[in-house]
């Protein structure tokens, strides 16, 4: 698992490739709360290179959702795979967060 | 040193030399004044216990071998009983090989010869206390690894003590659960619950994450659960009600996933209100299966004031519905492959479907087949209603 970041302007990308699991959802919260900034306005999750997500990873995206929801920072999720797809829609997250086909797609919600 | 009615470290001296004290107190008069040494004195074996049960925190015990009342070889046997959190240096004669071989084996950590060389002495004292420091780290990283196993073992504990263990005697239909729990963890649970008129409610759910937090978020959605059931009649409500309960506190946002039915056997009918679950599969007895609908459903926890959905089916004579959580279905083998619900339908031909237990722990058998070598990372539960034959 690795979190790749770039910053556009004040909406803050965040790469994630690889599997999260319960063996490193713990790394995957620090870096990606490592990663967001005091000036960010927005985040987009890129999960394109995502192979795997299990519960304990979606625990991660949803208290990262929350922690932005209370600073009014939005957040949305985009490029995932069909698996990582139908995880957030058997678990019902794509009902609470943004889900965007492509990077562009998000950006431009964002910008 | 900071605090100087506090040395560093402790030294008891033994020996029955009046002279000693003196001469220690003043060569070693730097170190005592810069607070790293500190030194207590006794004349003989016996009173080196005494000082030793009094004061608990000495570090170091130096000890000359010819004393009277008790001898510095016996007192070497006598300290662990005292405290075995301190290193002995033995004080010899030169060349007493025969002494120092028996101090080694009685466990003193090393030796110096007399006449004492101070330099030489600090040198031992300064790698004693080394060698003492690593091992009192060594210690305090072991019981720290004692208390997470311990910490571990508690949230397997609660896990497997609220499983039901007792399967309610149904006209028209049979229920079984089982669960393999991954090592050290505490995140699936399975209920069982006697409604009025004969109706059974099913429960199978998933707590995102491991451990001790996990498996007491288990236990509260479980009673939360069980109370929702038994009070409000539609799956749907029961789900809400649930979700709004456990997102009145819930910083950590953990969130548990969860499948919840209540069967009418006089009906057939399965009515359902999925929360985020993975769901369940329904076998016909010609060997061909599909899932349960998703019911526009949201794992509990996430968000209050959702809305849950439901729906209804009305099963067949001899339907058996598998409930699972995803480490059946995301089992991993060496190869890293997923078992997959393919090869959980693939366990179904055609022909009469198993009975209940009977189909419950063949699905468990299947994925550690599977899953061989490869270590398990998830909780492996499974429960099944098989609806009676005609």
């Amino acid at each position: 698992m690795n979190v790749q970041v770039e910053n556009h302007d004040k909406v803050l990308v965040a790469k994630v490739e690889g599997r999260v699991d319960s063996s490193n959802s713990q790394d995957f919260e620090r870096q990606l709360q490592g990663a967001i900034g005091e000036d960010v306005k927005a985040v987009v999750i890129d999960l394109g290179q995502l192979a795997y997500i299990s519960s304990a990873g979606l625990r991660v995206v949803l208290l990262v959702a929350k922690t932005l929801g209370q600073r009014n920072v939005s957040i949305s999720l985009c490029a995932l795979s069909d698996p990582v797809q139908s995880v957030f829609e058997i678990s019902g997250f794509n009902r609470i967060i943004q889900i965007y086909d492509t990077q562009a797609d998000a950006l431009a919600a964002a910008g | 040193m900071g605090d100087r009615d506090r040395p560093d470290y402790k030294i008891l001296v033994v020996d029955d030399e009046p002279d000693l004290e003196r001469l220690v107190r003043q060569r070693m008069r730097r170190q005592i004044r810069k607070g790293k040494y500190g030194f207590e004195f006794a004349g003989n074996g016996v009173e080196a216990l005494e000082v030793l049960t009094e004061k608990k925190d000495i570090d170091i015990v130096l000890s000359d071998i010819n004393m009277p009342k008790m001898d510095g070889l016996t007192l070497l046997q006598q300290i662990p009983e005292v405290n075995s959190d301190l290193r002995s240096v033995i004080v010899s004669a030169y060349g007493d090989m025969e002494n120092i071989r028996t101090a080694m084996n009685r466990g003193a950590f090393d030796f110096v010869t007399k006449p004492i060389d101070f330099t030489d002495l600090e040198v031992t004292i300064e790698r004693t206390l080394r060698h003492l420091d690593e091992w009192r780290a060594a210690l305090a990283s072991r019981d720290k690894l004692v208390a997470i196993q311990n910490e571990l073992d508690v949230a397997t504990k609660i896990q497997q003590s609220i499983l039901p263990d007792k399967f309610p005697h149904v006209d028209g239909c049979e229920v079984y659960g089982c669960m393999h729990a991954a090592r050290n963890v505490g995140g699936d649970f399975f209920d069982v619950i006697n409604l009025d008129a004969g109706r059974i409610g099913l429960a199978v759910a998933d707590v995102s994450d491991k451990g001790v937090p996990a498996a007491l978020f288990m236990m509260s959605s479980r009673t939360l659960l069980k109370g929702a059931a038994v009070g409000v009649e539609d799956p749907g409500a029961v789900l809400r009600e649930v979700n709004d309960l456990l997102n009145e506190t819930n910083d950590a946002a953990m969130f548990v996933t969860v499948f919840y039915g209540v069967y009418d056997p006089s009906t057939r009918e399965l009515t359902f209100s999925n929360g985020g679950h993975n769901p369940p599969l329904v076998v016909h007895p010609d060997g061909s299966s599909e899932e349960l609908e998703l019911t526009g459903g949201l794992a509990l926890g996430a968000i209050p004031g959702f809305e849950y959905g439901q729906a209804r089916i009305r099963l067949s004579p001899g339907d058996l519905v598998v409930f699972f959580t995803d480490g059946v279905t995301e089992a991993i083998n060496v190869s890293n492959e997923e078992f997959g619900l393919e090869s959980l339908q693939s366990l179904f031909g055609d022909g009469r479907t198993p009975a209940a237990r009977e189909a419950a722990e063949m699905i468990l058998q299947a994925v550690q087949d599977f899953a061989g070598e490869a270590p398990q990372f998830d909780d492996l539960t499974c429960m099944t209603l098989r609806v009676a034959d005609e």
